[in-house]
């Protein structure tokens, strides 16, 4: 059964939702999603960025103004 | 990834329901107005200062639509292995330095004074201790001098207090200035690479080095994306 | 009007131009493009910090200071910049232009956000940051467009030297981030 983790990254600046989204998948197990809930334009780029290199399937959604979501698949 | 889609559209039905998107283009050409109302203003005032202030402008706007970070040019490749604004960086650094050695080189071939020269700083200690400094700060901080200004923008309450202090630490350096100078800096030196290898030489060198960091950059990325994938 | 700029969101060059982030080499093409501008209009490649220190001796002689005597400010130039005030000071109209300017982007891209501050920490980080960059790039002769971008870009060494002992900063700042920050 695989599961959701919800990362709140809201107000945090340039580089801590990377971090913070690397070390979360690293816990995860294969199939599992992750939630990162963004607020900073530059993590928009480059968290969505950084996980299509690791080949996983990514998404963002633009959930409010100014307020995204990056839903990221662990899929290996 | 069918799994992937399912969960989001339920989480986005659920989120929908209490968030409503506000349009804020109505917001932008307010600002727009105020904007072109501060331009003719400056402009009343002096050419300059709306020269200035349109070139102000152009630079924030691209910035932000780029999310164009030097920080993280310099913090990425470290951080996350990532090299993307590095290379970003070092075209622009590339593109620019063709750009100032033809104007430079205008002035010279006509005979005048090369403008732009006191960008040519002294190397002292006070240059690798100074970049250290700034280097520290910009990451801890989430932004060097211009992306600090380019978040205010966007609305970055973080980016305000860090800004304040920005100021109150170059008053500080201003303050200190003189011992810098009188311990450092006077023992420095300039090097402006056309003096020594010619103008195209110079230009040349600075190329290649750009160049060499770029591979560098790539092929470091590439490194770290193997370890990863298998 | 309302479904006017409704409509105007759905637009393909609304979205190209005002909506999508543009790729990072679009931004260091265009980046150029106004550096090179600056440079054939106003005589100086571009810079930033060195606004900060003129703003911070504006804010101290608010507060009855005087910089007069201080070595940084002794110069004719600096002393005649300094009593023009700061509505007549040019690159401080191009600091407040670079603020505009990023928010008019989010803006028109209708992704500006007031972000609060999280927590102490990050006030920390602020405060602590904000004053080794001004520190640094006071005695580094600017931060990383003056003393980087343009220096590089005006084929100097130091350019060059700021980079790499930056990059140094860049790694310790990394780990303070990673350790104490987060």
């Amino acid at each position: 059964m695989s599961k959701e983790v919800v990362l709140d990254c809201l107000g945090e600046a340039c580089p801590i939702p990377l971090v913070k989204s690397e070390k979360a998948i690293e816990k995860m197990a294969v199939g599992d999603v992750l939630v990162v809930q963004v607020d900073h334009s530059c993590a928009m780029k480059n968290v969505p960025e950084w996980a299509r290199k690791q080949g996983y399937e990514v998404e963002v959604e633009e959930v409010d103004d100014g307020e995204w979501e990056i839903i990221i698949e662990k899929t290996k | 990834m069918t799994e992937g889609v399912e969960r989001k559209s339920s989480r986005a039905s659920a989120g929908g329901a209490k968030r409503k998107k506000k349009n804020q283009l109505p917001i932008a050409v307010v600002i727009f107005v105020v904007i072109a109302g501060i331009g003719v203003w400056l402009g009343f005032r002096g050419e300059n200062l709306l020269l200035y202030w349109l070139l102000g402008l152009a630079f924030g706007f691209v910035l932000q639509r780029s999310r164009f970070c030097f920080t993280a040019s310099m913090r990425d490749p470290y951080l996350t292995k990532s090299t993307s604004i590095t290379r970003a960086v070092l075209i622009a650094f590339a593109l620019t330095s063709i750009g100032f050695t033809a104007i430079k080189y205008g002035y010279f071939a006509n005979g005048l004074a090369i403008p732009g020269q006191s960008f040519v700083a002294t190397i002292s200690i006070a240059t690798a201790v100074g970049a250290i400094m700034f280097g520290i700060g910009m990451v801890i901080a989430g932004g060097c001098a211009s992306g600090t200004l380019m978040r205010v923008g966007e609305g970055f309450w973080m980016q305000v207090i860090s800004l304040f202090f920005f100021i109150v630490g170059s008053l500080w350096g201003a303050h200190d200035f003189g011992w810098w100078k009188r311990t450092f800096m006077l023992k420095g030196f300039e090097v402006f690479l056309p003096d020594y290898l010619g103008w195209l030489g110079g230009l040349g060198a600075n190329l290649l080095i750009i160049a060499v960091i770029y591979v560098i950059a790539h092929k470091w990325e590439k490194k770290h994306s193997n370890e990863l994938s298998h | 009007m309302k479904a006017f700029f409704e409509k105007i969101k759905e637009n393909e060059f609304y979205k190209l131009w005002f909506k999508d982030a543009l790729p990072y080499v679009t931004g260091a093409v265009l980046l150029s493009v106004f550096q090179i501008v600056t440079f054939a209009t106003t005589g100086n490649p571009w810079g930033v910090s060195g606004v900060f220190a003129e703003w911070g001796a504006w804010i101290f002689e608010l507060f009855g200071g005087s910089v007069d005597k201080w070595y940084y400010f002794s110069s004719p130039g600096a002393q005649a910049t300094l009593n023009a005030g700061i509505l007549n000071h040019a690159p401080t109209w191009r600091n407040l232009g670079i603020i505009a300017g990023a928010l008019f982007a989010a803006m028109m891209a209708s992704g500006f956000k007031i972000k609060k501050i999280k927590s102490y920490k990050q006030v920390v980080a602020a405060v602590l940051g904000g004053l080794l960059m001004g520190y640094g790039a006071r005695i580094a002769f600017g931060c990383n467009i003056g003393a980087l971008y343009s220096g590089i870009a005006s084929l100097s060494l130091s350019g060059w030297v700021f980079a790499a002992f930056m990059f140094v900063g860049a790694i310790i700042g990394s780990k303070l981030l990673v350790k104490y920050f987060m």
